[in-house]
């Protein structure tokens, strides 16, 4: 006959230790241990305070124990399959010390991260627009086109009363020394018998020196210098003649000789373009 | 299966659906019990506790209960835990003295999923090297928890004390043997132990043909009957654990009967008598002779039960006493007193009676939970083959009688005492002085 009553006690619920790797929603928890380096730190609420709560402690028969995949929580109420690594290297001092209160480091730790990243932000904006419109502004003209743009011209060179040719951006460019009696008849035409009236030093920076592009408002053909009846120039193809200050006064051609954007960094030199 | 019709049976009427115990020729016992719940539980019960661990593999058993989910055969190490979380299911392994128990429940419509790695778990683990020596953190963890609580290492060094061999090996790992056993150690282990007359498949609300095919065609793989434990050896000893805990733990006992025989049921009245544990919440403990008896010796707060625990060739009968440092000796001796008076007659019919009533009610109410029926349907299966219904235990509670009880009370009061207190000793009796 079989004393069952007696029999060791594998469900009695005190001496269930257990050690598991996942917790059950239903089961409860029995008290976790904390893994600390190599050493073992158990949860030690142990006060018995009254009897009562030392009632049904002593254990009436022999344990057993079970382990479970889906269990009571032992191990994972506490996390001791993983190990957090210690970050001390990296904390900072102000908080390393776990009785101590954070607060009061708080405003300075809070403005020196709110500093760096406002800095950090501001110069990530920067390198952002330099990068950006170094990319775009590849697009825009190549470095021997630009070289192409400008022309600089020695004014030693010219004589009084010669007129010289340069290539500029495709087109020729006229440069004129003129003479005072050129500048000083110039100076003096009535701007009512212009057909494009533009006063001389409206065209000039410098009287004594005249630089227009030497394409014909008309049609575009290259006039010829020193020539035609009014002392300035002269289109062959269809009869235009332009004045010493480059404006149009009998022929077909609508306007005067375009006027290039030009400076003189100093007295010898002129910049065109 | 079918779930029209599906009803909770009431526990008077569990019994009808038993299917009878088969015992097959190799000694595979298979049972089942069909209570029509949604849920199943299927348990192999082997006996191979720890009292089986010979020396050169103490805490194999240790090992071998947080093996369990390590890689088998015929599933990885993954797959069984995710197999077995997807079905919502649990795979668990309780080891006692005696038996290991590898238990897994989940749905009904689940149990082919589950069953297949409980079979794998309990016939084709691999141990690999790597993984087992894996465990070793999880041994220690264990411990660690173990010794958290004063009662098992009580209960542990009691063990200890009271025999030489096979029962007083602990359930946990020797700190000598932790990352000392290998995958040999549980292979071997598995192989001597793990046989089939040796263990019992045992299902609730499982289909039992389905359960049959199972055990026949997996379970009988290892036959014979593996190495025989020894027979346990009572001594009687001490052990004393100093600690700085402001609490005394200490349990005297003396050997009692084997489990089966109707001295240990003697001996379970007895204990039930005497007092074990709480019957009410918050309660003064009215029932219980040894409270009542110390509350007169001491005024602090205190705890005493009687400890009776049977094993297959051997028990032990005694008591239990949480108490305050300074009143140690003055609690152990007035729960010893209170045995004694048993023993020399102090007990009356209505005594007797309630404690076969107090007996029977802790019998029949672990009956009610899958888990307290199952494990009493597998022990049973393990111990003899056979079952015995409630009904039939009740009578025998009954049948036992007040000389029984004064005969159980004067063993153990002439018997060789074995003793194991853990705390602060300052006033604590040795063995010979109680």
């Amino acid at each position: 006959m079989m004393s069952l009553a007696a029999r060791s006690g594998a469900f009695s619920p005190y001496m269930q230790a257990t050690a598991v790797a996942v917790s059950g929603p239903l089961k409860a928890l029995v008290s976790g241990v904390v893994v600390k380096g190599e050493k073992m730190l158990l949860d030690p609420k142990k006060q018995f305070l009254c009897r009562e709560s030392l009632n049904g402690q002593s254990p009436k028969t022999g344990p057993a124990v079970t382990v479970s995949i889906n269990g009571c929580a032992g191990v994972r109420f506490a996390h001791t399959d993983v190990r957090v690594p210690d970050f001390s290297d990296y904390r900072r001092p102000d908080v390393l010390d776990p009785n101590k209160s954070s607060q009061e480091s708080s405003e300075s730790r809070k403005t020196f991260s709110y500093l760096v990243t406002g800095a950090t932000t501001v110069v990530g904006v920067y390198a952002a627009k330099t990068v950006v419109t170094q990319f775009v502004s590849s697009m825009s003209a190549s470095a021997d086109v630009l070289a192409l743009s400008q022309i600089e011209i020695k004014l030693s060179d010219i004589p009084e009363g010669k007129n010289m040719t340069f290539k500029w951006r495709g087109k020729p460019l006229f440069v004129r020394h003129r003479t005072e009696k050129e500048i000083a008849t110039e100076a003096g035409v009535n701007l009512a018998e212009l057909r494009d009236p533009q006063h001389d030093k409206d065209r000039v920076l410098n009287p004594s020196w005249v630089i227009v592009l030497g394409v014909c408002t008309h049609l575009g053909c290259v006039p010829i210098a020193n020539a035609g009846d009014f002392g300035g120039y002269y289109c062959p193809c269809h009869g235009s003649h332009y004045d010493a200050s480059g404006r149009i006064r009998k022929g077909p051609a609508p306007l005067n000789l375009e006027v290039p954007f030009y400076e003189f960094p100093d007295d010898d030199t002129v910049l065109v373009g | 299966i079918d779930l029209v019709g599906r009803l909770f049976l009431s526990q008077g009427s569990s019994e009808t659906d038993l299917s009878i115990f088969i015992l097959l020729p190799s000694g595979l016992v298979i049972a089942s019990l069909e209570n029509y719940s949604p849920a199943s539980k299927i348990g192999v019960f082997v006996k191979a506790g720890c009292r089986y661990e010979t020396p050169d593999n103490q805490g194999v058993t240790h090992l071998l209960r947080l093996a369990s989910n390590l890689t088998t055969k015929g599933a990885s190490s993954f797959k069984i835990c995710r197999g077995v979380e997807a079905v919502g299911g649990n795979l668990s392994v309780t080891s006692s003295r005696e038996n290991m128990i590898y238990t897994v429940d989940c749905l009904r419509d689940d149990i082919d999923t589950v069953m297949e790695y409980l079979i794998n778990v309990t016939t084709a683990p691999e141990f690999r090297a790597w993984e087992v020596s894996e465990l070793t953190p999880r041994v220690k963890m264990d411990k660690a928890q173990a010794a958290h609580s004063t009662q098992i290492d009580v209960i542990e060094s009691l063990h200890e004390a009271a025999y030489k061999n096979a029962l007083c090996n602990s359930l946990y790992c020797p700190n000598h043997m932790v990352g000392n056993i290998q995958s040999g150690h549980l292979h071997q282990f598995v192989q001597n132990n793990f046989t089939s007359s040796r263990m019992a498949l045992v299902g609730l609300g499982v289909d039992h043909t389905m359960l049959t095919q199972v055990g026949e065609q997996f379970l009988n793989i290892r036959s014979g009957a593996g190495t025989t434990g020894a027979e346990a050896q009572y001594r009687g000893g001490e052990i004393r654990l100093p600690s700085i805990s402001s609490l005394l733990h200490s349990a005297v006992v003396s050997e009692s009967a084997a489990a089966g025989t109707g001295e240990a049921m003697a001996f379970s009245v007895l204990q039930h008598l005497l007092g074990a544990g709480l019957h009410v919440k918050r309660g003064t403990c009215a029932s219980s002779k040894l409270v009542q008896g110390v509350a007169k010796a001491t005024a602090d707060p205190f705890d005493v039960s009687a400890f009776n625990s049977s094993y297959s060739d051997s028990g032990l009968f005694g008591l239990y006493t949480i108490s305050q440092p300074a009143a140690a000796g003055d609690v152990i001796k007035a729960a010893l007193a209170e045995v004694k008076a048993v023993a020399d007659g102090g007990v009356t019919a209505a005594d007797l009676t309630r404690a076969k009533a107090q007996l029977k009610g802790q019998f029949l109410m672990s009956l009610e939970t899958s888990e307290g029926l199952l494990e009493t349907i597998g022990t049973q299966a393990l111990a003899e083959g056979s079952y015995c219904s409630a009904e039939e235990v009740s009578k025998n509670i009954d049948n036992v009688s007040l000389t029984d009880v004064s005969n159980a009370a004067k063993k153990f009061v002439t018997g060789k005492k074995t003793m194991a207190s853990s705390g602060n000793l300052i006033k604590t009796p040795f063995v010979d002085e109680i």
